[in-house]
């Protein structure tokens, strides 16, 4: 081969290795660049007076006068409204039963409409769902359901052959000659004063409970879910990785029973998750009754055994790592080997073994299959320190696919489940970043 | 570096000793199973938990899971949305378990299509056809030329088994029906898919997918009261023996005003 062929390569093979980087680079922005933008908009957000109505009554934050002033203000305008209804109601009795019931059906929507965004009207007795005692709490959201009372969305039937396409039908249209018929544009014209959106940056969302099955509220039970279940397998696999990893590295002796072994822990990295999940339910709750019922206690054990044989081959990569002359000048001064493995190869070995373990910490944290059976419940408050040993527990990843898929209304609270993704990605991001700050730390200290 | 080793060993032995420590009973009440129950069981909790501080968990897996947690005693409040089989019972049984009915609510299933279809209502033998496969397109069924996607629930589902025994009446469910893992997620491929058809408790639908009549009569809270809706059930809570303490209050709660205003407003229709 002449140089000039083995330039070519080489640039070219530098030319596939920037291109691949490039590649995973955009790859990395196209998948966090909506989980970070949507994410955040859970928490900052133009709330409305609601919002802040619902912060002070549930959670007794915010300025209650300058709130109060705010809702008088936001009444004042509503009243319009509340009055056209009412003078329509009094319309309403004096026609025949014929021309009411021509009406009936369209009004009642219109109330349905006015509910969503102002929450309880004057007469309603007050709801007994949270959900429904405030009106909507985000300007986007308010514009939405201004939508849906403006026009009504109707699918043209006329042909029964073919599948039908919607077109929207102005409500006001429904109610022209009546008293009513001035409330559409007046509420289209005056929703902001209606409603006061303002700029929210809702930090309680990382900080509070949920209100009214995440419908309001923060995710804080689930983020402390996460925690304890992450640092709970973490109590127990690190502790049992590294002993293993230090046995296989040091004491156990080539031969059919070593190798077993370590088959076995190569064969455990393998299996899918859902089957440690089905496991920890058989015999962690069904078998040795660790808990009455799911519980922080099981689903760690069972995240335990999961990321057990990632720690053990870290941290057997790690020992192996030391180099060989450390410990032959440490055993030829006479230390026993016990101490040598103290002393000398675990230090050594401390940044890989680190790494390894807080990597698996962030794969705990965002495992959902193996406690779906084992340890998360969708709806449940924070608990105590004191009661992980017997209490299943919120916790974020499952809360994602609850609100993703099973809820009754998610499609109203979407930005809830955005909120959720962000939180774990960042808990994850951070957990990695965190185990490169300490591996360089801790080997900066070694080298020093 | 001889602290390490003194931290390493003495948090193995805390791990060891916690693994020991078993049989910690939970202080509050746990819930697990049917989905349809589940906004019911979530409010009810919130409810609960807000006037007597009792912490309430809710799971939603699926009626057939939360009988075997309630077999299993790893849970308090078994939510069902179908009865317990008599295999369940007996192997309740077997294990000193003494499940007991009762009622929270009354459901309809609904038969629901993608908005779009122009079809208004479906006959229970229509509906047994499209499920077996005898009827793969709308136009059989009086609706558009348009092929059918078939939507069912995972086996371990109350609505699915409560479906198929008042609707399919021992026919199989053809195989080409795609299978969907929970009420919010039939509900999701049927808003999205236009030849779709699903059901659903009431307290999922809403506007992104459109009820049809069943023999002529309309999906609503009147229909399912007055038992001429042909798919109506009672919803249940099950517990070990007769509930007592706060578990007893739980399961009361649909009878209180507050828990008959919660019911209704979630679409449900209260029983008491």
């Amino acid at each position: 081969m002449n140089l000039g062929t083995r330039k070519l390569l080489d640039r070219s093979f530098t030319a596939l290795g920037f291109g691949s980087i490039v590649i995973m680079g955009l790859a990395l922005l196209v998948v966090l660049t909506p989980i970070v933008t949507k994410g955040v908009g859970a928490f900052v957000f133009q709330g409305t007076i609601e919002h802040r109505k619902l912060l002070l009554n549930e959670f007794h934050r915010g300025d209650a006068r300058e709130i109060e002033k705010e809702a008088a203000e936001t009444n004042r305008s509503r009243q319009k409204v509340f009055d056209m209804l009412a003078t329509f109601d009094q319309e309403l009795d004096k026609m025949d039963y014929e021309q009411q019931s021509k009406y009936r059906d369209s009004y009642g929507q219109v109330k349905t409409a006015l509910r969503a965004l102002f929450g309880p009207l004057p007469g309603d007795s007050e709801p007994a769902l949270t959900r429904f005692q405030y009106g909507q709490t985000r300007w986007n959201k308010a514009e939405e359901k201004l939508h849906d009372l403006l026009y009504e969305q109707k699918w043209d039937y006329s042909n029964p052959d073919v599948i039908a396409k919607p077109y929207d039908v102005s409500r006001a249209g429904a109610f022209t000659g009546t008293s009513l018929a001035g409330l559409f544009p007046y509420v289209e014209e005056n929703l902001d004063k209606m409603m006061m959106p303002e700029w929210t940056f809702y930090w309680g969302f990382f900080t509070e409970k949920s209100l009214d099955a995440h419908f309001f509220g923060g995710i804080w039970p689930e983020i402390q879910g996460t925690i304890f279940l992450a640092v709970g397998a973490m109590v127990f696999a690190f502790p049992l990785g590294v002993i293993a990893a230090i046995y296989f590295t040091e004491y156990a002796r080539d031969g059919f029973l070593t190798s077993m072994l370590r088959s076995a822990n190569s064969t455990l990295a393998g299996v899918p998750s859902i089957v440690f999940g089905l496991f920890g339910l058989a015999f962690f709750i069904n078998t040795i009754h660790v808990s009455h019922s799911k519980s922080v206690l099981a689903g760690s054990l069972t995240l335990a055994i999961m990321i057990l044989p990632t720690i053990i081959r870290a941290a057997e990569e790690a020992i192996l790592s030391v180099p060989k002359t450390y410990k032959e000048a440490s055993l030829s001064l006479g230390s026993t080997k016990w101490n040598t493995i103290m002393t000398v190869i675990l230090p050594a070995a401390l940044p890989g073994i680190l790494t390894g373990g807080v990597i698996s910490l962030g794969r705990a944290a965002g495992e959902t299959a193996p406690i779906i059976f084992t340890a998360a419940v969708s709806v449940g408050a924070a608990i105590g320190l004191g009661d992980v040993l017997g209490s299943p527990t919120p916790a974020l990843s499952w809360n994602i696919y609850n609100l993703a898929s099973e809820h009754e209304a998610a499609a109203e609270i979407r930005h809830v489940q955005y909120g959720m993704v962000l939180s774990l990605v960042m808990i994850v991001l951070l957990l990695n970043l965190s185990a490169i700050i300490l591996r360089a730390r801790i080997s900066k200290k070694l080298k020093g | 570096m001889r602290k390490l080793g003194t931290v390493l060993t003495s948090v193995a032995i805390m791990a060891m000793t916690t693994v020991g420590n078993v049989g910690a009973a939970g202080k509050g009440i746990v819930i697990d199973g049917s989905t349809t129950v589940g906004p019911i069981s979530k409010s009810f909790a919130a409810l609960f938990m807000k006037k007597y501080k009792v912490p309430v968990t809710v799971s939603e897996s699926g009626s057939g899971n939360g009988a075997k947690s309630l077999i299993n005693g790893s849970c308090d409040i078994a939510d069902m949305s179908r009865s317990m089989k008599p295999q369940e019972i007996a192997a309740a049984k077997s294990k000193g378990v003494n499940p007991v009915q009762n009622v929270v609510a009354l459901d309809g299933i609904a038969v629901v299509v993608h908005p779009s279809n122009p079809v208004r209502a479906l006959t229970e033998a229509q509906i047994a056809g499209i499920y077996s496969g005898r009827i793969t397109n709308w136009r059989q069924a009086g609706g558009p030329n348009f092929p059918i996607v078939v939507i069912q629930r995972e086996s371990n589902s109350g609505t699915q088994e409560t479906f198929r025994e008042l609707v399919m009446k021992g026919k199989q469910v053809a195989r080409t029906a795609e299978t969907q893992a929970s009420n919010g997620a039939v509900k999701n491929r049927v808003s999205q898919t236009r030849g779709a058809i699903g059901f659903l408790g009431f307290g999922y639908v809403d506007a992104s997918v459109k009820k049809v009549a069943v023999n002529g009569v309309v999906p609503s809270v009147t229909s399912v009261k007055n038992r001429t809706y042909p798919l109506s059930r009672p919803l249940f809570m099950y517990t070990n023996g007769r509930p007592s303490g706060m578990v007893a209050k739980f399961v009361d709660l649909p009878k209180t005003p507050e828990g008959k205003r919660i019911i209704n407003e979630l679409g449900f229709v209260p029983k008491y």
